[in-house]
């Protein structure tokens, strides 16, 4: 393993197009990350990911900077910057999306954590999916995807 | 823990140069820098600064060994270093089920509704 990038592949039965929607669209990512997702799906728009702690309210934003998007086969983003307004260092997350049968590959790249360091990692880390667990989320998903075939 | 000790823990591990002195510690046993410097592209005085390196965040103990020193990686602190990066792998392959939940579950009501 190379140390300080992430990488990872996974199959998803659904088509390049599909698959580039749910992953650079800010209405489908807090669907599977943050609480909230600002950005325009351009390359160099500025954006935000909201974390809000159920308990005390609390949010905690994070600066995020769209990179590449180059549907439906890439998707890129910098976050976990390390000054202010989006600048020195920071975390690198690319998704490529490879035609795969009648499906999709996505291979998920995050790199930067070996000129970041492990303080980064940790914060990272920090950032989890909001909520853990399928039991509670998959309700949700019945009730989003509805709206969402409902609109088109 | 230690963040400053895991940040040298980190760039510690993250030389490439370094990870193979690891590897070849690991797969051939203890060894001395000057057969270490034999198998590596560089010089024995480099390899004895990287050693030095490992040695500092505790990836490698040195014993003496006649007139040389002799080498031997901490395996448990090896393992430390990895599962620290793991852990945000695993934050990640959740992350990664949810975007194929969600993009196969758009896939089926869009196929559905073509079809019907």
């Amino acid at each position: 393993m190379e140390q300080g990038t992430i990488e990872r592949d996974i199959h998803v039965n659904a088509s390049p197009e599909v698959v580039f929607e749910v992953v650079s669209q800010p209405e489908h990512m807090r669907e599977w990350w943050p609480d909230d997702a600002r950005f325009e799906s351009v390359a160099g728009a500025p954006g935000e990911l909201v974390w809000r702690d159920a308990d005390t309210g609390e949010t905690k934003t994070v600066a995020l900077a769209v990179v590449e998007v180059d549907p439906p086969k890439r998707f890129s983003f910098r976050w976990c910057f390390t000054e202010p307004d989006r600048s020195g260092q920071a975390l690198l997350v690319t998704f490529d999306l490879i035609p795969n049968g009648a499906g999709t590959q996505i291979r998920m790249t995050e790199t930067g954590f070996r000129e970041l360091g492990w303080e980064v990692a940790v914060l990272e880390e920090q950032y989890r999916d909001h909520e853990n667990g399928w039991d509670h989320y998959m309700p949700r998903l019945g009730a989003y995807v509805a709206r969402l075939v409902a609109i088109a | 823990m230690s963040t400053a000790v895991d940040d040298e823990l980190w760039s510690a591990i993250g030389d490439p140069i370094r990870r193979t002195m690891i590897d070849l510690l690991l797969s051939d046993g203890p060894g001395a820098a000057t057969s270490l410097s034999r198998r590596l592209p560089v010089t024995r005085q480099a390899v004895s600064k990287h050693l030095a390196v490992l040695d500092r965040v505790g990836l490698i103990h040195a014993a003496p060994a006649g007139r040389e020193r002799h080498y031997q990686v901490d395996e448990a602190q090896l393992a430390r270093a990895v599962a620290q990066l793991s852990a945000v792998g695993a934050t990640w392959d959740a992350r990664l089920r949810r975007i194929k939940r969600i993009a196969e579950t758009i896939e089926r009501h869009r196929t559905n509704n073509e079809g019907g």
